[in-house]
């Protein structure tokens, strides 16, 4: 149970088992729905590149309480798959990101922050865990670099 | 706009109908900041100081920045918090927040009206409080309208925990509560699940590193360097040099005529029949002290420690800012406004005499948070190490943040440390009080308080298994 006591609509695992199973789908963004009250699924995309998800997140909007819109957080599940450096072929993790911008909002970063453990225990096999408050910390590079540890 | 009145809740439905008028306490040393939750700012901070007046009747408790802040005769000043940062006396702590609470948000519960304060002539002001057992039990209870959730910090006992639900289910008649650890709250606050918080308040340092929501609670570290160790160290300042630098709390003063810098003190003092007390003279200079760190104090910001070098001879050559006693007296304070901070951080630094021994040097930041680090899992450091949170009110001294960034970083060259501080100073000060008023104030967080037929059935032992 999160802390705020937010809860993970089935969609969302759904989702998650299509792209763990299928390998279809190459990344999912969830979002906290505007009434607070549950994470829910923005959008699935079969498109792998790195650099349109990453602008997705960076133009995120939240509603506040007040109805105003601002620049808001996410989670993200993205299947990461990189070249070994040795040449011996592809690997992919399945990467969990909770983006958490630090010039949002208070109450967008106090709501993403208290619930990222619903959704994290919701999802099983996630290879990797990313923590993510400023645009540095989704450049594909680091992420590489995160994910790509321990082969 | 429409100003809504202070005492009110907001309303229904401002705040996607989730409200439910849960009141957020979250009580330190200096202060206890008390508010509705849902709001951006706590609405009630009172001094967490309490004065004491004995007369022939018994003992008399005056609350409040009004009360506290009178010279009366022999008035003490006390606080019920103990030197281990957990409250020592329960009794009166629980009347000031009662006070912080009742003074501003609720009101308090129409009394007998014998007693309430209107009919009685003796007493002056009205922020003093009857401690008539008899009267508090046949009074309505003051929260039986919201839910409570208190903020704890992380070396809490199990015991103060239980403590804290039995007051608020006993005493107060809340309908509901939770307790929350101020760090969580802090690092929630700031947009982290996982980090280190390192929380510099009056009383207290604590270093917190929090992994997903959860305190790691063998790596929490605490010591008594703080603001109010900061203030003892500019005392030193001031007895040690030459000549002396009187301290005259406002208090003291009549009327003054203007000096010139370092000139003794031209000015009329007020005398009293009854002598103020020395703990009350204590409060009122602190005030002061409070005054000279926000403007005067500065941390030297690295690299390296002020005796490093000719680090020292670099802070004197900066330039001096000027300080004006409440008397008049006057100066630029130059190198001297380095060397109260500097003990935060290095422990040969700092000054002493009788009082103020030296402190150790596992009390110093730097070794707080490097004991907090080797308590965590090697393959969590780099993580926690890249959330360093920063908050308290005595973070706030300037250059502090440039300081500790640069201690950091000589620990732990290979990681990629990052310090988050919160820009803005009401969310320094009160980032686990927002924090709270944020989960308190969710329709989802309804499910998460502990109710009171739940403490009914199982008793105070109930905060362990639910808010961990």
């Amino acid at each position: 149970m999160a802390q705020s006591g937010v809860s993970v609509t089935p969609e969302c695992i759904n989702a998650f088992n299509e792209l763990k199973l299928g390998k279809d789908i190459k990344y999912i963004i969830y979002k906290i729905s505007d009434d607070w009250k549950e994470i829910v699924v923005e959008e699935t995309s079969k498109d792998g590149d790195w650099n349109s998800f990453r602008d997705k997140l960076l133009n995120a909007k939240s509603k506040d309480r007040k109805g105003k819109e601002g620049i808001g957080g996410r989670y993200a599940v993205f299947d990461v798959s990189y070249e070994l450096e040795s040449g011996e072929g592809t690997r992919s993790k399945i990467t969990f990101i909770a983006w958490c911008p630090d010039d949002a909002p208070q109450y967008p970063r106090m709501m993403y922050s208290s619930s990222k453990e619903a959704i994290k225990r919701a999802l099983n096999g996630l290879a990797a865990d990313i923590q993510a408050n400023d645009a540095d910390d989704i450049e594909w590079e680091s992420i590489l670099n995160r994910v790509s540890k321990g082969r | 706009m429409n100003i809504p009145n202070p005492s009110t809740a907001p309303v229904p439905g401002e705040y996607a109908g989730d409200e439910v008028s849960a009141i957020v306490l979250d009580p330190g040393y200096w202060t206890t900041r008390a508010g509705f939750a849902g709001e951006d700012v706590p609405k009630s901070v009172c001094p967490s100081f309490y004065g004491q007046l004995d007369n022939d009747s018994g003992a008399q408790y005056l609350f409040g920045e009004n009360a506290i802040h009178t010279p009366t005769g022999n008035l003490e000043i006390k606080n019920p918090w103990g030197a281990d940062g957990i409250v020592e006396d329960w009794d009166t702590a629980t009347k000031i927040w009662e006070y912080a609470i009742t003074s501003r948000l609720t009101g308090a519960k129409a009394g007998d009206p014998a007693k309430n304060g209107l009919n009685d002539g003796t007493n002056a002001n009205g922020d003093s409080m009857d401690v008539d057992i008899d009267a508090l039990d046949n009074q309505e209870k003051p929260l039986e309208d919201s839910p409570l959730l208190v903020t704890e910090p992380g070396w809490n006992s199990a015991k103060a925990r239980e403590k804290y639900i039995e007051i608020a289910m006993e005493e107060w008649g809340a309908p509901a509560f939770y307790l929350q650890k101020t760090g969580v709250l802090a690092a929630f606050a700031s947009g982290k699940a996982s980090g280190i918080i390192i929380d510099v308040g009056a009383s207290h340092t604590s270093v917190t590193p929090v992994l997903d929501g959860m305190v790691l609670r063998k790596g929490v570290q605490k010591s008594p360097l703080a603001g109010n160790f900061v203030s003892n160290q500019t005392r030193l300042v001031f007895k040690q040099s030459q000549p002396e630098i009187p301290l005259t709390p406002h208090f003291m003063v009549k009327s003054k005529t203007p000096v010139d810098a370092g000139v003794p003190a031209q000015a009329m003092y007020k005398t009293f029949g009854v002598p103020p007390t020395d703990s009350f003279r204590r409060l009122e200079e602190e005030r002061v002290l409070t005054e000279f760190k926000e403007s005067v104090v500065e941390v030297w910001s690295g690299p390296g420690r002020l005796s490093n070098g000719n680090n020292e001879d670099i802070s004197k050559a900066m330039p001096g800012r000027p300080f004006e006693m409440p008397d008049g007296w006057n100066q630029v304070f130059q190198g001297e406004r380095f060397r109260p901070a500097e003990g935060l951080f290095d422990a040969n630094a700092a000054l002493q005499d009788a009082d103020n021994p030296r402190p150790k040097d596992e009390h110093t930041i730097p070794r707080l948070v490097q004991q907090a680090v080797q308590h965590v899992d090697t393959d969590q450091r780099p993580l926690l190490l890249s959330n360093i949170v920063i908050t308290g009110a005595s973070t706030l001294l300037y250059k502090f943040n440039d300081r500790l960034s640069h201690e950091i970083n000589q620990l732990y060259p290979s990681t990629k440390n990052r310090l988050v501080a919160p820009g803005t100073v009401v969310e320094r000060k009160y980032a686990a009080w927002i924090g709270g008023s944020i989960l308190a104030s969710l329709g989802s967080f309804h499910q998460l308080w502990i109710s009171r037929k739940e403490y009914e059935e199982h008793g105070p032992g109930i905060v362990e298994k639910r808010c961990r």
